[in-house]
């Protein structure tokens, strides 16, 4: 139970119980992306995918969590993509984000009319990725270092590599967007956007 | 351009890029050789001249370009950079402008010439410019910015009150004027349907949205739905959005809060006019619209917590209008809620509207709670006994808080946080711990103590058990918060600050969470030491609000290339309440307090602070500090947390900013040359728009004088005096500076002298009146110098009282209480020091015969020096006491009640907090002394 609105620049200065969350840093965005948590991160989304970008509130109006995403690709590459999807620490375990990726579907659906949604996820983040393969996400392929300012750490190469994951949309009734084999599919940083 | 130039140009971009500004200067000036009248290669200059600071030469090239009304790309795009640098938004409008002008065809100018508008706010030019566009290049799109101009314009803090309505009525005959239609683009639906919002044309609205393409917007963008809803409501059609949302809820299992509250809006609708029929109506409804949340409750079960609570506030609501036909029905439902989420974290936070029951209700639910399980081996039963707690500690009545009953609160919870914390030891360091909330309950419990009691053994226990926490859940950003917190009360802001830094604070987090850092910071700066590390912060801090202006307006403009027109507002709203943020301005002041006592006070210090200090009085501001992320456990008949810790036990704001704000301005500008006809012409950039404000359009001089009660209830009793002090000082002495102020003549003569001495051009705008065979010696006035008046007694008295007050304080064991006693006779010294920095020229004081006044200000410095003294003496042997062993075992052998947490831990706890206090009194003490000798000789 939870307000779904959409994502406002001056959600900015409420969103700390979320954004101080370490998962939110680590898990949700790629490391070297240097305009992560920046004004700028968030009102370049705003700019150009304001629907692709909504909160989750309590009915108190503290945030519960939020999800930033794109709409990109050329031709049967086009696609909604999940950027950053975060749930604050006393709101896991209540399917927050699987009402959040239902919204970002529907919208890279009817909307932007794209043949599927992809998201990237360490790969040892186990926890997610059973979430998202239980929403109708599968691996397609495999990147490796895409986190990769953390280096080879406790985790290995699961630790810095990401599974893009992906869903097919209604356009791709074939769902020529999706194979089973992705994670055997190793591609590196430098090939993906 | 020959392309021979422009192959010679190209390294000057480069060296632009890489940020080798000097390279880039000694390549213009090689080039400009050749080529003395090129407009690009001086605007290149000009840049690169901004980047190295060297403001006064790059205006002289930047007025050249402008003077000459450029038109080519390159120069236009060189100079918006430059202007930008510079702050002169209004320059570039006028540079785009004269361009568009010259060539009305060019589709990029007037693109151009719209965003220079833009940027400087100026919706009124910019929608001229819009008009243009769209008469010229017949596009849609420039309607739409012609009619959001409009819309903005309306929203500006400086367009007056009885212009909005008028202005939305211009942008909607804009809009209709239109042959496009506004379906074929949801942003550009989302402004149809804002303005007709405004403007209370219900009916057009609904004629868009009742189209199936407004209808299929609405279903997919969370913006327009918004605004659906809205007008829903304006049309009064609470019953008809009540049945959509039911069959959205049932139909297509939509689960968003906002629908179940529509349903329950539009069950108890019936009751807008009231009388029997409509009562029974409502009944009618109450029990379908209870039906068909039972079954979503049913089918949902422990999946959604949607049906349930709607269940709950249905049941709340029907009991204020009287119509609940079951008297244990909310308790039967609370306790159903229990049942089914009390394993989630989030259940206290939901069930907190319904729990101030009475009577019977109350009873029955306060047993329930009480046999709740308190067995704590798994973590759903943990989250439950946590939930209880925190349920049953919310109502508590004031009557029942007794230190005795919150110690055996504090010695159960952490009973079961030893207890319950082995349930996370397999978890990665990444995560939190399961029964974190229990040390936080028992440190707010804790804290709650030292309130009732002012014994501090309660708050060094709370750190303990907080510090211990905090090492078995690196990431409870919670503990961190409160342990700054107490930090701070307990006169130990070295480790505030250590865990400060650990939560790695960034971007707009520095705007709405840096008071936990920077409230009354200057009480614990070492700056009169030359520790730079407060100040540091406070300037690092403040990048986010540069980077605001600079950035920000570049997002506006994206919005308006891609015409995301419900997202202009927002960003703009955005800018404004960070570019007026209270947080950013209450940093400005403490970093003003610290600057003063690090720097040699000099006219210079006193001029530029002067100038800033004088726009930000000027500013509207907007108060984004979060104080929410503080957690609160509180009894609700009881302060909450954030209030029991806040330094000094009172909440600084708007008022406190305003009487600091005053107080300086008031000091600086007696001891200040400047006039506004001087800065005015002295001035780069842009000046701010002229506040709407009657109170902000009154005379500097009337405003600073004034004093609001509601402001001083901001101040602690220690400030309030430093006020009155000032007011004292200045009243006494502002007649001997305004007669030996130089007239504001000779203050230009002198700056432009300056400037040209250094940049080797005069000083724009600037005659120097000729001298007339006066000497260089200070100006001397025909009048008489003002009769020499005593000293008032209020400054002698401030002195002698705060000498007792510091007396006081300093052996209560209050240590933070002493450094803001110390650091404010500190404060009131420097002032005086800035007061009396005129007659410290013995040429003015033989010029304007002002020798008496210089003997009377002498024995007041001294007797400040003499209270600073002992201040200084007796804060070093605090500090040798903070330091001693005696003071480190008094912290660390206090009774815990429990034995689960290592001598050793605690043992380092108290040696931090003895250090760390030691570390600051010696220090400041240091500083004092430092400050006497520079200002008493």
């Amino acid at each position: 139970m939870s307000v779904l609105r959409p994502f406002r620049a001056s959600d900015m200065f409420k969103f700390n119980n979320v954004n101080l969350d370490i998962w939110t840093e680590t898990v949700t965005l790629r490391n070297d992306n240097e305009m992560q948590y920046n004004i700028g991160f968030y009102l370049h989304y705003l700019s150009r995918w304001p629907d692709l970008c909504c909160v989750q509130e309590a009915p108190s109006g503290r945030m519960m969590g939020y999800v930033i995403g794109k709409a990109e690709g050329q031709s049967l590459e086009w696609h909604g993509h999940v950027t950053a999807i975060t749930v604050a620490p006393e709101y896991r375990r209540l399917s927050l984000a699987r009402k959040m990726m239902g919204l970002l579907e529907f919208v890279s659906d009817q909307i932007y009319r794209g043949h599927f949604v992809d998201l990237y996820v360490r790969c040892n983040n186990q926890i997610a990725v059973d979430m998202y393969e239980g929403l109708g996400y599968s691996v397609y392929r495999r990147v490796r270092e895409y986190y990769g300012s953390l280096g080879v750490g406790k985790g290995g190469r699961d630790e810095e590599d990401a599974f893009d994951m992906r869903k097919p949309l209604s356009r791709d009734p074939s769902k020529r967007s999706i194979r089973p084999n992705g994670r055997d599919m190793i591609v590196s940083a430098h090939d993906v956007s | 351009m020959s392309t021979a130039l422009d192959r010679q140009i190209r390294p000057i971009y480069d060296a632009l890029d890489t940020g080798s500004n000097k390279s880039a200067i000694v390549a213009c000036n090689k080039l400009l050789k050749k080529h003395p009248n090129s407009n690009l290669l001086k605007a290149l200059k000009a840049l690169a001249l901004v980047r190295t600071q060297k403001v006064e030469e790059s205006l002289v090239l930047c007025d050249e370009v402008l003077g000459s009304k450029p038109t080519d790309d390159s120069t236009l795009n060189a100079m918006l950079h430059v202007l930008r640098g510079l702050g002169r938004h209004n320059d570039m409008v006028t540079m785009f402008e004269e361009a568009y002008k010259q060539q009305p065809t060019n589709e990029d100018l007037g693109t151009q010439a719209f965003f220079a508008n833009v940027r400087a706010s100026n919706w009124k030019s910019a929608q001229q410019v819009a008009t243009k566009m769209h008469k010229q290049f017949q596009e849609d799109r420039y309607l739409y910015w012609n009619a959001i101009s409009v819309v903005l314009q309306a929203n500006d803090p400086t367009t007056p009150p009885n212009m909005r309505q008028l202005l939305y009525k211009l942008a909607h005959r804009l809009l209709s004027s239109s042959s496009a239609t506004p379906l074929s683009h949801t942003d550009r639906f989302y402004l149809h349907l804002s303005i007709f919002k405004e403007l209370g044309l219900v009916d057009e609205a609904a004629a868009l949205l009742d189209t199936e393409v407004g209808q299929l917007i609405c279903s997919a963008n969370l913006s327009c739905n918004e605004l659906r809803r809205d007008i829903m409501r304006l049309r009064g059609l609470l019953k008809e959005e009540g049945e959509r949302a039911e069959r959205l809820i049932t139909e297509k299992d939509d689960r968003n809060w906002l629908e179940f509250i529509s349903l329950l809006d539009g069950t108890f609708s019936y009751l807008q006019t009231p009388s029997e029929d409509t009562q029974d109506e409502c009944s009618k409804h109450i029990v379908h619209t209870q039906e068909v949340l039972t079954k979503i409750a049913e089918k949902d079960g422990k999946k959604d917590r949607s049906g349930h609570l709607a269940l709950l506030e249905l049941e709340l609501r029907a009991r204020k209008h009287g119509l609940s036909t079951d008297a244990s029905r909310l308790i039967t439902l609370m306790r159903q809620y229990f049942d089914n989420f009390g394993d989630k974290a989030c259940c206290f936070e939901d069930l907190k509207p319904y729990i101030f029951l009475e009577g019977e209700d109350q009873q029955t639910w306060t047993s329930f709670l009480e046999d709740v399980n308190s067995d704590v081996s798994s973590v759903n039963n943990l989250q439950r006994v946590i939930n209880s707690y925190k349920l049953l500690r919310h109502t508590l009545p004031a009557s029942d808080i007794t230190l005795e009953a919150e110690g055996k609160g504090a010695a159960l919870y952490v009973e079961q946080y030893f207890k319950a914390l082995p349930l996370g030891q397999a978890l990665p360091a990444t995560e939190l711990q399961p029964a974190d909330d229990l040390a936080i309950l028992s440190g707010s419990v804790l804290v709650n103590m030292w309130k009732l009691t002012g014994d501090q053994q309660y708050l060094y226990r709370a750190v303990i058990l907080l510090e211990y926490g905090l090492s078995k859940s690196k990431q409870s950003f919670e503990m961190r918060l409160i342990l700054i917190r107490i930090y701070r009360l307990l006169g130990a802001p070295s480790l505030a600050l250590e865990h400060y830094r650990l939560m790695r604070i960034k971007q707009v987090q520095n705007d709405t969470l840096s008071h936990f850092l920077f409230s009354r910071t200057s009480a614990f700066s070492l700056a009169s030491t030359g520790d730079l590390t407060l100040s540091t912060e406070c300037i690092e801090a403040s990048q986010v609000y540069l980077s605001n202006s600079q950035e920000t307006s570049d997002f506006v403009i994206r919005a308006f290339n891609a015409e995301k027109y419900s997202q202009i507002p927002e960003f703009i709203e955005f800018e404004e309440r960070l570019d007026n943020s209270l947080q950013r301005d209450m940093t400005k002041m403490e970093h003003l307090r610290m600057r003063i006592a690090h720097e040699v006070i000099s006219s210079d210090i006193i001029d530029m602070e002067l100038i800033e200090l004088k726009f930000i009085f000027d500013r509207q501001h907007h108060d984004n500090r979060d104080f929410d992320i503080l957690p609160n456990y509180q009894p609700q008949s009881i302060d909450t947390l954030n209030k029991q810790t806040i330094l000094f036990d009172k909440a600084e704001g708007l008022g406190w900013l305003w009487t600091f704000l005053k107080m300086y301005i008031r000091i600086f500008m007696m001891a200040s040359d400047l006039d506004d006809s001087i800065e005015e012409k002295l001035l780069v950039g842009d000046r701010p728009k002229l506040s709407l404000d009657p109170e902000k359009r009154r005379p500097l001089k009337e405003r600073i004088v004034d004093c609001k009660e509601s402001e001083l209830e901001e101040l602690t009793p220690e400030e309030h005096l430093l006020v009155q002090y000032t007011e004292a000082l200045a009243e006494w002495l502002e007649p001997y500076h305004d007669y030996a102020r130089p007239p504001p003549d000779v203050v230009l003569a002198e700056a432009a002298k300056l400037t040209e001495q250094k940049t080797g051009f005069p000083l724009k705008g600037v005659e120097i009146p000729p001298q007339n065979g006066k000497s260089n010696g200070p100006y001397k006035k025909d009048e008489e110098a003002p009769p020499l008046t005593e000293p008032p007694e209020a400054i002698s008295k401030f002195f002698e009282d705060m000498r007792s007050q510091f007396k006081k304080v300093k052996d209560s064991g209050d240590y933070s209480r002493t450094l803001h006693t110390a650091t404010l006779i500190q404060e009131a010294f420097l002032l005086l020091a800035t007061a009396s920095l005129r007659f410290k020229a013995t040429s003015v004081v033989k010029v304007h015969k002002l020798g008496g006044l210089v003997a009377k200000l002498k024995p007041i410095r001294v007797e400040a020096a003499s209270v600073l003294e002992e201040v200084s003496t007796a804060l070093s042997s605090l500090s040798t006491e903070a330091g001693s062993a005696e003071h480190r075992t008094a912290i660390s052998e206090v009774d815990l009640g429990y034995s689960e947490i290592d001598k050793d831990f605690v043992n380092q706890v108290a040696k931090k907090i003895a250090e760390s206090r030691k570390t600051i009194l010696e220090g400041v003490g240091k500083g004092v002394t430092r400050l006497c000798t520079t200002y008493t000789q």
